[in-house]
């Protein structure tokens, strides 16, 4: 390789350039939404989805033991737990996600596909409802997760987006891919969120991680991970991956290997960052 | 705990064989496929990663100033040019199509047109100075008086601008007694015409304490 003619000129180049447009800085840029307008959209696609169901699809295996007419069950579930965690029920703080909602799910069994729909949806409409005037920045504590209601808002914009992708390829249909201003909340709301799930699966050493997320509702990220109570330097690894197969990695429907990231530097640790993103799910 | 079979995570440097193939379109033309390390340089750059811009710079910038230099003639002014081509690729990525060209051909045809923008505008500025020169009334002869007054000032001016640091009194030099553009003076220092800018001000706000500021305009 060949060498600038002056060395200054990179300096330069990229003092200028960091100017312009600071580093972390996604292009194309995408419209700020709130935590709430990312979940009625989320909702949106996923009652598009709903319409779209013959009465073969609602009955077709989609996830555990789960057709899709017992998913919508457990989604009606979810939402009866966060309302109840809005009002400080200390009952659903630690509930398992999939346990919990597990009496919603068993009680469409029967039903028909369009009370099954009224009931989520009417679900929701109190779910949007307790949060109109909530402070989004209030702690609520649900299924194990204690989180400012803007990001359990995101979660679960999060979790209709897998739900309505398992929904999709149980009956056959393409994947969706979030809107843009939805998806940059998602993303940021899994780099965010990443430490926590590293630590879980056992990365307890310090790492400094350099994530870029391409496309668009991507970004680039440096995290600290691990323990840095003690270590001065931490080794780093630098990861590039698509941010909609990093989304899909984070729900646990894709594994590490399939993600078809891009490495640098300490890749030794790629695997464990990947396995705790991986282990954010919460299913 | 998952583990990662890392035979499926692709190491990222630049320095693998990019992959570049052809294949057949369905009307019997070929359509390009372009290897892949360009297509991610520019996602990553999209992405904010300006580590990325850092890579393309190390690795394409030689080719990126050659191509400038061919054109404009001299070192400084073709490094102007780098700095323009990078910084648009970094604040429009989306300018780059990957089906059109790599992105080594795509920089150095921005570094040739920006080049020959600077040469055009340089002989645009250049002509504007020639009609302007033909175009002043010539001047009268001075009274005697007013050539004894002339050398005191000038005398003054001199001596204010010797004691001016080095880097300062060359690009003033070269500004007012040497008739050179800012452009001009940054080229012949070897310095950006911003630096060059910055140089004279300075000495401008030095001079302007001893001496009548009127007699420093430029005309």
């Amino acid at each position: 390789m060949t060498i600038l003619p002056v060395p200054e000129l990179r300096d330069r180049v990229l003092t200028a350039a960091r100017r312009a447009r600071p580093p972390g800085r996604a292009l194309p840029r995408v419209p700020e939404i709130s935590a709430v307008e990312a979940f009625r959209r989320a909702v949106g696609a996923f009652v598009d989805l709903m319409t779209d169901l013959s009465p073969a699809d609602w009955r077709t295996p989609v996830l555990r033991d789960l057709d899709v007419q017992a998913l919508v069950g457990h989604l009606t579930g979810v939402e009866g737990d966060l309302q109840l965690a809005l009002a400080g029920d200390a009952a659903v703080a630690k509930a398992d996600h999939v346990a919990s909602t597990q009496p919603a799910a068993a009680r469409q069994a029967g039903r028909s596909p369009e009370l099954t729909s009224v009931e989520w949806l009417a679900a929701v409409d109190a779910t949007l409802a307790a949060v109109r005037d909530a402070d989004p920045d209030v702690v609520v504590l649900l299924h194990g997760m204690r989180l400012p209601l803007r990001c359990l808002l995101v979660v679960r914009a999060f979790e209709l987006w897998t739900h309505e992708n398992d929904v999709r390829q149980a009956t056959g249909r393409p994947a969706s891919v979030p809107q843009p201003a939805v998806l940059r909340l998602m993303t940021c709301l899994a780099v965010r969120l990443l430490p926590h799930g590293v630590s879980g699966v056992g990365g307890a050493g310090p790492l400094d991680l350099h994530l870029v997320l391409t496309g668009t509702g991507g970004g680039t990220w440096d995290v600290a991970l691990g323990d840095r109570s003690t270590a001065t330097v931490a080794p780093e690894v630098a990861i590039v991956a698509d941010a909609v197969l990093f989304c899909r990695l984070v729900a646990n429907r894709i594994d590490p290997e399939d993600l078809g990231a891009h490495l640098s530097g300490a890749t030794e640790h790629a695997g464990v960052v990947l396995a705790g993103a991986a282990a954010l799910a919460l299913d | 705990m998952h583990t990662t079979a890392p035979r499926v995570l692709r190491r990222l440097d630049r320095r693998t064989p990019r992959r570049t193939l052809c294949r057949r379109g369905s009307r019997g033309g070929m359509v390009r496929a372009v290897g892949s390390d360009d297509s991610l340089l520019v996602a990553r750059l999209a992405a904010g990663d300006d580590r990325a811009l850092a890579e393309v710079l190390d690795e394409l910038g030689p080719a990126v100033h050659a191509s400038a230099r061919q054109i404009v003639g001299d070192t400084a002014t073709a490094q102007d040019v780098v700095q323009d081509v990078f910084l648009d690729l970094w604040c429009h990525p989306e300018r780059y199509d990957e089906t059109l060209a790599g992105l080594r051909t795509y920089l150095t045809l921005c570094a040739r047109h920006r080049a020959l923008d600077v040469v055009r505008s340089e002989l645009r500025r250049a002509g504007r100075e020639a009609r302007h020169t033909r175009e002043l009334p010539q001047p009268r002869q001075p009274s005697p008086g007013e050539e004894v007054a002339a050398a005191d000032t000038a005398s003054a001016v001199r001596a204010a601008v010797r004691a001016l640091p080095p880097d300062q009194r060359q690009v003033v030099e070269l500004a007012y007694f040497g008739g050179l553009s800012y452009r001009d003076v940054a080229l012949r220092v070897g310095i950006a015409e911003g630096t060059a800018k910055s140089r004279v001000r300075l000495a401008l706000a030095k001079l302007g304490a001893v001496l009548d500021h009127e007699l420093l305009e430029p005309s």
